[in-house]
C-alpha cells in the first residue's frame, strides 16, 4: 500500500542547530498518528516542514507516493495538507461561514458582480458544523470571536474536510481546553477519520493521545526514535520512558522528585 | 373553538419574542449608537433654533458634506482592511491644482485633465500602497510623508496661488459633477447622488462579495487570509489607490462648486475623515468595517459643525464638541464589543 505521506531524510538546521536529524515519517490513508516528544524534540520543526511554513535543509516529501516541493502553506493545501494551530488561524471577525470559504468563496450571477453565495455557503456549513460533530444549533452567521476554544478547533477541523484535505496537522488542539470540550475536540478527530482524513495529532498531555490515535511516533534531539506504539498495547509509562529517554529507574527516581 | 385563544396568546407571545430579539440584534449593531446619536443632534438643534431644519440650511450642509463624505466612504473599506491613509487632505488639494493648472495653461482638454487628476492620484495611492506592503513601513509614517510631499507638489506648481476654475461654467463635466436643481425649496447638487451611487457601491462590495471578504479578513487576520490563499498585499495596494482616487474626486467637485482650486484646500481633512470613519463602528484596527455606520459618522460631524454655529455657540469651540463625541462613541463601541464577546 502507498503511504498517503512519507517524509525521507528530512534535515532542518537554523543556523549551527540541527532542528531535524535525517528524519523518516509517514502517514497511511485513514491513520490517526499522534506524533509527541518533550519540549525541542524537533516535533514542530518536522510539522512546519510538512505545512511549508519553513523549508527543510535537506530530504524529500512525497505525497501518496510523488515527490512534491512544500515551500509554502499555499503549497502544502494544494498537495492536500492542512495544518490546524492552536490559534486556527480563523478571522475572529467574519462569520463561521465567511470563515470557512475564505479564499475560495462561492459565487452567483454575473461574474463582474462578484456576489457572494450566501445561501450555499450557509448550507453547507450547516451540514458540516453537523459531520464535525457540533451538536448545538450555531448559525452560520455567526462571529467566530464569539465561540469557544472547542468551537473554533471545530470550525478549522470542518474547513479542511470541506476542501478535501488529506491530511489534518492538529498542533497541540486541546490546549487551554476545558474537559468538555477537549472531549468535543476528540470527538471532532475521530470523525475526521470516519470521513476518510488522516490527521497528525501533537499534544502535550499523553492521555489525550491515547484515547484517539492510531500510532504513535516519538521525537528526541530531533531524530524519530520510535515511529510504531501501538496505544492498545502500550502503557502510558512506556511512552514516557521513550520520550524522556530515561531508563525505568532513572524515570521512577525523577517521578519521585517530583512528588516530594 | 376553544383552542383558539390559547392558541393565540402563544402565537402571541412567540410573536413578542421574536420582535424582541429583532430589536436586540438592532441595538447590538454598531450602527445604531450612531444613529441615536444623530437623531439626538438633530432634535436638539432643531428645538433651540428651528431654522436648523430649514431647506435653505439642508441644501448648504448636504453639498459640503457629500465631499468629505467620498473619501470617508474610501477609507473605511481601507480602514477595515488594517490600513489608513493620512494623505487624503493633501491629495483633495492638489488634485484639482494640476487639473486647472493643465487646462487653463491649454495643455489639454478639461476631460483629458480630469482624467489626469485621477490617474495621478491612484498613483499615489500606489506608491503609497507599495511602500506599506513591499517595505513594510506603517500607514501611518508613509502616508504622513506622503502627505507632505503631496502638499509641497500643489504649492510648488500654483506658486502657492489658487488656480481659477470659473471658465468651467457651463462644460458638462462640471455639470454632471456639481450642477444643481430645485426639487421644491431644496438645492440639490449632483455631488449627493455621486455620494449615494458612491456609498451603494462601496456597501455592496464589502458585505456582498468576495472582495469584501478578502478586505475584512486582511484587516482582522492577515497571516490566517494569506494561508488561505487571499492575496493581503494586493487587497492593500488596491484600497490605497481607491482612497487616493477617491480624494482627488472629492477635491475635483470641490474646486468647481467653489470656484477656486486653492492649493491649500484639504488641510486637516484626513483626521475628520478618519474621525467619520471610527464614529461610525469601522474598527480602526481593522478587521471590521460599515459603510452605513460612516454614512452616518459623516452626518454626525457635519450636523454638529453647523448645528453649533446655528444655536450660537462659537464656531471654535467645534473641536471641544468633535473630541467628546469620538471618545463617546469609541467607549460605546468597545462596550457593544465586549458584550458580543462575551456573548451577551
Amino acid at each position: 500500500m502507498t503511504d498517503l505521506i512519507r517524509m525521507e531524510r528530512v534535515s532542518k538546521a537554523y543556523g549551527r542547530i540541527q532542528a531535524l536529524k535525517d528524519v523518516d515519517f509517514t502517514v497511511q490513508e485513514n491513520e490517526i498518528v499522534g506524533l509527541l516528544g518533550d519540549n525541542g524534540a524537533g516535533k514542530s520543526t518536522l510539522i512546519k516542514v510538512l505545512s511549508g511554513a519553513v523549508p527543510s535543509t535537506s530530504g524529500d516529501i512525497y505525497v501518496r507516493g510523488q515527490k512534491v516541493s512544500i515551500r509554502s502553506t499555499t503549497d502544502a493545501i494544494a498537495n492536500g495538507i492542512e495544518t490546524i494551530y492552536q490559534d486556527s488561524a480563523l478571522v475572529t471577525q467574519l462569520s463561521i461561514a465567511r470563515n470557512l470559504f475564505l479564499g475560495r468563496e462561492p459565487v452567483k450571477g454575473p461574474r463582474f458582480l462578484n456576489r457572494l453565495d450566501h445561501a450555499a455557503m450557509d448550507a453547507v456549513t450547516r451540514d458540516l458544523l453537523k459531520r464535525v460533530g457540533i451538536s448545538k444549533n450555531i448559525p452560520p452567521s455567526t462571529p467566530v470571536g464569539s465561540l469557544s476554544g472547542g468551537e473554533r478547533q471545530a470550525v478549522a477541523i470542518a474547513r479542511a474536510m470541506y476542501f478535501e484535505s488529506d491530511l489534518i496537522i492538529l498542533d497541540e488542539p486541546t490546549n487551554n481546553l476545558g474537559v468538555a470540550e477537549t472531549q468535543g475536540v476528540l470527538r471532532f478527530v475521530r470523525n475526521a477519520r470516519k470521513s476518510g482524513h488522516s490527521c497528525i495529532f501533537i499534544a502535550h498531555n499523553i492521555h489525550h493521545v491515547f484515547q484517539v490515535v492510531d500510532r504513535i511516533v516519538v521525537m528526541r534531539g530531533g531524530r524519530v526514535v520510535a515511529d510504531d506504539i501501538n496505544p492498545k498495547q502500550s502503557s502510558v509509562e512506556d511512552v514516557e520512558r521513550i520520550i524522556t529517554g530515561m531508563s525505568d529507574e532513572e524515570l521512577e527516581r525523577a517521578l519521585g522528585a517530583n512528588e516530594h | 373553538m376553544r383552542a383558539a385563544p390559547a392558541c393565540l396568546s402563544s402565537c402571541h407571545f412567540g410573536l413578542l419574542v421574536e420582535q424582541r430579539s429583532l430589536i436586540q440584534r438592532f441595538v447590538a449593531k454598531p450602527e445604531f449608537g450612531p444613529l441615536v446619536l444623530l437623531v439626538a443632534e438633530i432634535v436638539v438643534f432643531w428645538s433651540i433654533n428651528p431654522d436648523f431644519l430649514s431647506a435653505l440650511n439642508i441644501s448648504n450642509t448636504l453639498s459640503f458634506t457629500v465631499e468629505l463624505g467620498l473619501i470617508a466612504l474610501a477609507m473605511t473599506l481601507l480602514m477595515t482592511a488594517g490600513e489608513f491613509d493620512l494623505s487624503v487632505g493633501s491629495v483633495f488639494g492638489f488634485a484639482p491644482v494640476l487639473m486647472w493648472t493643465l487646462f487653463n495653461s491649454g495643455i489639454t482638454s478639461l476631460e483629458v485633465a480630469f482624467v489626469i487628476a485621477l490617474v495621478v492620484a491612484a498613483l499615489i495611492g500606489l506608491a503609497n500602497g507599495l511602500f506599506v506592503t513591499r517595505i513594510k513601513i506603517s500607514s501611518f509614517l508613509v502616508t504622513l510623508g506622503m502627505l507632505l510631499v503631496v502638499r509641497g507638489v500643489a504649492l510648488f506648481i500654483s506658486d502657492g496661488f489658487p488656480q481659477r476654475t470659473w471658465s468651467a461654467g457651463q462644460h458638462w463635466l462640471a455639470q454632471a459633477l456639481v450642477g444643481d436643481f430645485y426639487v421644491g425649496p431644496f438645492r440639490i447638487y449632483m455631488s449627493l447622488f455621486w455620494f449615494i451611487g458612491v456609498a451603494l457601491v462601496l456597501g455592496y462590495v464589502l458585505t456582498q462579495t468576495k472582495a469584501g471578504n478578502w478586505i475584512q479578513a486582511t484587516g482582522g487576520n492577515p497571516g490566517a487570509a494569506r494561508a488561505r490563499g487571499v492575496n493581503v498585499n494586493r487587497t492593500k495596494v488596491a484600497l490605497f489607490m481607491l482612497s487616493a482616487t477617491m480624494a482627488s474626486f472629492a477635491g475635483v467637485i470641490s474646486s468647481i462648486r467653489t470656484s477656486a482650486a486653492n492649493p491649500n484646500s484639504g488641510a486637516g481633512y484626513e483626521l475628520e475623515v478618519i474621525a467619520m470613519v471610527v464614529i461610525g463602528g469601522t474598527a480602526l484596527m481593522g478587521g471590521r468595517g460599515t459603510i452605513i455606520g460612516t454614512v452616518l459618522g459623516v452626518f454626525i460631524l457635519r450636523v454638529m459643525r453647523n448645528g453649533i454655529v446655528l444655536i450660537g455657540v462659537p464656531g471654535l469651540a467645534y473641536n471641544i464638541f468633535i473630541g467628546a463625541i469620538i471618545l463617546g462613541m469609541m467607549t460605546l463601541h468597545s462596550i457593544l464589543e465586549r458584550r458580543h464577546h462575551a456573548g451577551t
